[in-house]
């Protein structure tokens, strides 16, 4: 590598490692920014609505839309005949319309295409569904039994990942194992053990803003399609293959998001405003979710039936887990699997543990369909596995910080896979994190019904994706020096556009407002990004952003070096002026970017429009043993961290206010501290949401509560007071100046957090979240201290 | 499956120029025709497909709707379309009637309250209506204009079940009007909801006290509960008991007891009876403690 | 339904449009005037991304019927900035790096506007309150506070 490049890659340059302006806030507050419900279509638009099974399981037994199709004002009205194919990214499970069963309450059976939202919705009310209910799936431990109703009799003939191990002739999807060691003899040896029960209820991830897809199809069979999503390419992809069309048929346009949090990745309700418009040939169609249908007829994250079994010597080292995971995935489990997957292979959390049995079994229920939210499995296995932990380490005697401490997995340990750990900061994260709640110091209540408590969880997590899931950019210039860098990944709020930005503006020598992101991502000009998910931007996207920063870099150099008749060894772009090292001569990058420079010897010209291309893919991640779980390299890297929460329990009404929050995590280098800090806060507040108010009432595979009256999510009365975020730094060996991300970690300990903080100040357990003050105050109750 | 609609059905929205014309239309299109002012309860059922009139009537311009005025000898009249930040913000109301603007502050969010009103919590009859308690134990009456002209509805009897009241096709309310309430009164209201605030209550209690020599105790208390039965409840038997008992803080936990004793809550989506059977105890104790201290010093 | 004619200002705009009476101010600002910077998350009054002010209050656009604002005067987002001057609020919610993904920005900013309008040195407990009723699911709201706090000290000077 060439010296002017060492000097470029190695080193922190400006401004990476600043916490610059993001680029796109400006718009966002003058409210010029677009997202996808702000673009106009013109009078031409027709609207969508979807009409949905009411039943959790069901065939179909007739579909009459005659009157539907007969109201004025209706264009089309299109069924599961319209979609014979299957779709889904992991696992291809599901049709579009449901053809001839229904697998949950709000499964689509059939969608109309209307000119105003109003007479779409009144053309749903005619059409006319004959159901014959089936036997229902409502727990994941009963669907895996053998004798549970059977809700995908096909699942056998699915195409499925080569990573996934689905069982046929049951409801289980997946079933991903770990056998490490010899458990059986470990129980043994240990001293103490501890085992407990866990549930986690499904939740939502209510971005503020509902899903939206517009779609286009034209007589010459090109589909474009508007939608806020994560994933323009894996939509593009998913649904050409449904559709049995070629990727370049289909175009995907994917304005700003208004809050994925995983809602938005793999396909939901996108394909279905696509089908619509294929009834419309040459009208863009909208189909918008209502807020309600947001909670429960897109994704959701599944539910979690935890086992966990823990064991540890006298002095606290963890000797053996045995941890067991019915994922309660709901009807179609496309994407579900993986997270059970992830689940799997992550599943002893961030510990080093020689003995390990974990079964993680991705379940079928007639439940909302579970799909990829903030933490991928890890919030739901994390939220029982710490609470166990603090338990085995009360059991032995040890101080729970201690305990971790003691146990936590560090760089060249091996994993529970089989892989070696990387460098991590995470005993950092656990001292900074304890030192900053003042842990072992128990403040004096606020009032004599009040008692206070302190918490704290470790977490891990690996972006789960498949083994060569791949980023690529451009970096090309304007005639004034600007630069304009095209990529795939999506700016959904957590500041891909602006570390992208100043990483290529670091890597040309640039300033950073010189520097602009191509969008709205646009599969036909926009280069192929995998998908906006599992915290892989900063690291995988980042890595090709820089690789076409650096290329571009080559390229002006290798121009200006001819012209000058030097070395490009000896120069440098810095600041947009091309500099010699040797002869002091600057240029600006003005024009000859664009245009080239003359011919030094003669006449002509050497350059032309720079270029840059880069593109990264991992690998080096290996294939996983079906019967074990082993395997070198299961997961490119773990990023890791810890949160302590300061809370204060009212035993008077079982209110548990969160006070203080402290996060510390390890995101190798932090590109752009505040934003990194500003990913902590936030995740810490929607944590605490999850912990104390979330979850979806599910009672016969109905949600009860699917609007925002009944759905209680934190308001800015409910954040703490004090919120503090640690950034640690053990770079990442191939993350951009040695980055990895930190987008879904923050909210992945805090209800452990919560729970242990719970347990300290009145020591009490609940056997899930989320800890509503009526389940606080009648534990407390049972316990005979409530007030 | 009845899911609520993306957006409002139709409907014709009517202004009329007169209290009468008002009465008229609504009787006239009994069963088809809604009065509406803030709208915050009507749009949420039109839109989930509860209601169905084909005409909202738009009370809010029409005379004394919008006036406010207190005198010392008639009380306090509220006219039906002040909204409830306006309320909780009057000089009037926070120096007379402080718990009326304690009650109001807390419902749902700034923007709500801009177009909530004291007469649409009233009618919307809901048991969890935070405003109501307050109404209650500061004695308001109902000004109401129907087709056979201009009445009064005393609050108690008001209340006929969830949602349901005592007003008829044609009726319109007004406004609210609150006589002069007990010289150094002191009250609380205080609501238990599932966040730190901006929640409906799952269990709400307003407790209103005030010296009176006649009371063998010395003083008399006025207590409602909210949430916990299908109409706003008063608790006669515990304010029986702060009458007849000295007070001390033995007999404010009786008349919490007694209080929790009259609650009939049910099981919902929001929070169990057990648990809001016991938060009426608790709540109840609470706010007398401090209506206690604050009449005591 | 019937269909009404009504007259506004908006932005200090006056606008004259034709609205049937289901409409709410919401639809009537994205829909008939493209005014898009204020947002639908909900259309039931809960999360506050549709926050206008109406006649100098602060409102859920989706919660009142276009018809009724008929001679009134309507604030949103795109009215805040002057001659190209961010409104003290817009900065302070950029110095603070209170936007992430943006979409409940437009709501809180109207929202701020009217609780500095009313109460320009509003205590911590105040600023909380006065933002119960915008959600946010990114920020978490620390910044977004303290932005309130820092345009409330801007605004000092100019209100002495």
């Amino acid at each position: 590598m060439s010296k002017t490049e060492t000097r470029a890659n190695g080193k922190m340059r400006p401004p990476v490692g600043q916490s610059v302006p993001r680029l796109d806030a400006r718009d966002k507050v003058t409210g010029a920014a677009q997202f996808a419900d702000d673009l106009q279509f013109g009078p031409g638009l027709l609207h969508a609505r979807i009409a949905r099974s009411p039943h959790p399981h069901a065939l179909i037994k007739r579909i009459d839309v005659s009157r539907a199709r007969a109201l004025p004002g209706v264009k089309a009205v299109v069924t599961g005949e319209q979609t014979p194919g299957y779709i889904g990214l992991y696992l291809q499970d599901r049709h579009i319309f449901c053809r001839d069963r229904v697998r949950y309450v709000g499964d689509p059976v059939a969608g109309v295409a209307a000119v105003d939202e109003e007479t779409a919705e009144k053309a749903i009310e005619l059409i006319e569904v004959e159901y014959e209910p089936l036997p229902a799936v409502f727990d994941p431990v009963a669907g895996a039994r053998p004798d549970a109703p059977l809700l995908h009799p096909d699942l056998g003939q699915y195409e499925v990942a080569s990573f996934i191990f689905p069982r046929p002739g049951t409801n289980i999807s997946n079933h991903f194992k770990i056998r490490r060691g010899d458990t059986e003899a470990a129980w043994g040896q240990c001293a103490t053990i501890v085992e407990r029960q866990y549930r986690v209820p499904h939740i939502q991830h209510v971005p503020i803003e509902p899903h939206v897809a517009v779609a286009k199809w034209d007589e010459q069979d090109r589909i474009t399609l508007w939608a806020s999503s994560q994933s323009p390419f894996a939509q593009r992809n998913l649904i050409a293959k449904a559709l049995h069309l070629s990727q370049s048929q289909l175009q995907v346009i994917a304005p700003y998001v208004g809050g994925g949090f995983g809602s938005k990745a793999g396909v939901s309700m996108e394909a279905l405003a696509v089908v619509i418009a294929g009834a419309v040939k040459g009208r863009p169609v909208k189909l918008r979710l209502t807020r309600e249908e947001e909670f429960f007829t897109t994704f959701v994250r599944q539910g979690l039936v935890a086992h966990f079994k823990l064991g540890c010597d006298r002095e606290g080292r963890l000797l053996a887990m045995e941890n067991t995971y019915y994922w309660d995935a709901g009807a179609y489990t496309e994407y579900g699997v993986n997270m059970t997957r992830a689940g799997g292979y992550s599943g002893t959390g961030p510990y080093d543990v020689p003995n390990v049995k974990v079964d993680s079994l991705c379940v079928y229920t007639n439940h909302p369909v579970g799909g990829p939210m903030r933490g991928f499995g890890m919030p739901e296995m994390h939220s029982g596995l710490e609470q166990a932990i603090d338990d085995l380490a009360h059991a032995v005697g040890l101080d729970p910080v201690q305990f971790r401490r003691l146990n936590c997995i560090r760089g060249g340990d091996t994993v529970a896979t089989g892989m070696t750990m990387h460098p991590t900061g995470l005993p950092e994260c656990i001292d900074r994190a304890a030192e900053a709640i003042n842990w072992g110091v128990k403040a004096p209540p606020s009032a004599p019904n009040k008692r206070r408590g302190k918490g704290l969880a470790i977490m891990w997590k690996a972006p789960a994706m498949p083994p060569n899931a791949g980023s690529s950019a451009r970096v090309a210039f304007n005639e004034d020096g600007t630069v304009t860098v095209a990529l795939g990944g999506q700016e959904i709020g957590q500041g891909a556009f602006t570390v992208r930005a100043q990483m290529a503006a670091a890597a040309l020598g640039v300033p950073y407002d010189w520097v602009r992101v191509a969008g709205p991502i646009d599969t036909n000009y926009s280069p192929y990004e995998w998908q906006t998910v599992a915290s892989r931007l900063t690291w995988s996207m980042g890595n090709a952003v820089k690789a076409a920063a650096l290329d571009a870099r080559r390229q002006v150099l290798e121009m200006v070096a001819r012209a000058w008749k030097e070395s490009p060894d000896d120069l440098d772009i810095v600041d947009g002026q091309v500099v010699s090292y040797k002869t002091e001569e600057s240029r600006s990058l003005k024009d000859i970017v664009i245009y080239g420079l003359p011919n030094p010897d003669g006449d002509g010209w050497i350059g032309g429009p720079v270029l840059g291309r880069g593109n990264f893919m991992p690998t080096y991640v290996t294939g996983l043993d079906p019967e074990t779980g082993q395997g070198p390299r299961a997961v490119v890297h773990y990023t890791t961290g810890a949160q302590a929460v300061e809370i204060e329990v009212d035993l008077e009404t079982g209110k548990v206010e969160v006070l203080r929050g402290v996060s510390a995590f390890d995101v190798g280098r932090a590109i752009n501290p505040d934003m990194v800090k500003a990913q902590m806060e936030g995740g810490l507040v929607q944590g605490i949401s999850t912990a104390l108010f979330e979850g979806l009432k599910l009672k016969d595979g109905r949600v009860q509560n699917p609007s925002f009256v009944d759905y209680r999510i934190a308001t800015a009365a409910d954040a703490p007071a004090h919120i503090e975020s640690i950034i640690v730094e053990v770079p990442q060996d191939d993350g951009p100046w040695g980055a990895r991300g930190i987008g879904e970690h923050s909210m992945v300990p805090t209800i452990p957090a919560i729970a242990n903080a719970l347990y300290d100040a009145v020591g009490i357990r609940l056997d899930a979240p989320p800890f509503t003050a009526e389940k606080v105050y009648l534990a407390m109750q049972a316990a005979g201290i409530a007030q | 499956m009845v899911t609520p609609h993306p957006g409002l059905p139709e409907f014709d929205y009517v202004k009329p120029a007169s209290l009468a014309e008002a009465s008229r239309f609504l009787a006239e299109h009994a069963g088809e025709a809604r009065p509406f002012s803030g709208g915050t309860d009507t749009f949420v059922r039109m839109r989930d497909g509860f209601w169905k009139d084909k005409y909202l009537v738009d009370v809010k311009h029409l005379d004394g709707l919008n006036t406010l005025t207190f005198d010392r000898a008639g009380g306090l009249t509220i006219g039906a379309a002040v909204n409830l930040n306006r309320l909780s913000a009057a000089p009037e109301v926070r120096a007379h009637y402080p718990v009326l603007a304690e009650a109001a502050h807390t419902v749902a969010s700034y923007q709500l309250r801009s177009r909530a009103t004291l007469a649409g919590n009233v009618c919307n009859a809901s048991p969890a209506g935070d405003t109501v308690g307050a109404c209650l134990v500061l004695e308001g009456e109902l000004l109401v204009h129907g087709v056979d002209g201009a009445r009064r509805e005393p609050l108690t009897g008001f209340f006929r079940g969830p949602g349901k009241t005592a007003l008829k096709p044609g009726d319109i309310v007004t406004a609210l009007h609150f006589p002069v309430p007990p010289a150094g009164h002191a009250a609380r209201y205080l609501k238990l909801g599932r966040n730190a605030i901006g929640d409906l209550a799952i269990v709400g209690v307003t407790a209103l006290g005030y010296r009176d020599p006649q009371a063998p105790s010395g003083y008399r208390f006025r207590i409602a509960l909210a949430s916990v039965a299908p109409t706003p409840l008063r608790a006669a038997q515990a304010e029986r008991l702060l009458a007849e008992k000295p007070l001390g803080e033995a007999v404010l936990r009786e008349a919490a007891e007694a209080a929790m004793a009259a609650a009939r809550p049910i099981d919902d989506v929001r929070g169990g009876a057990h648990y809001r059977r016991l938060m009426v105890r608790n709540l109840t104790r609470q706010a007398l403690t401090d209506v206690w201290q604050r009449l005591a010093s | 339904m019937s269909l009404h004619r009504i007259t506004l200002t908006i932005n200090g705009v006056h606008e004259r449009v034709d609205v049937p009476s289901n409409m709410t101010l919401l639809q009537m600002l994205r829909e008939k005037l493209a005014l898009t910077g204020t947002k639908n998350g909900c259309a039931a009054g809960e999360c506050g991304a549709c926050t206008v002010l109406w006649n100098g209050e602060a409102v859920n656009s989706c919660m009142v019927l276009a018809v009724e604002c008929d001679g009134g005067e309507v604030v949103t987002v795109e009215g805040l900035a002057h001659d190209h001057q961010l409104d003290p609020i817009q900065q302070a919610l950029l110095d603070a790096g209170g936007v992430q993904c943006g979409f409940c920005t437009p709501g809180v900013l109207i929202s701020a506007r009217a609780l500095l309008d009313r109460n320009p040195r509003p205590a911590e407990a105040e600023i909380r309150d006065a933002l119960v009723g915008n959600l946010c699911r990114c920020t978490g709201y620390q910044r977004i506070i303290e932005a309130v706090q820092a345009a409330a000290q801007a605004d000092a000077p100019a209100r002495a």
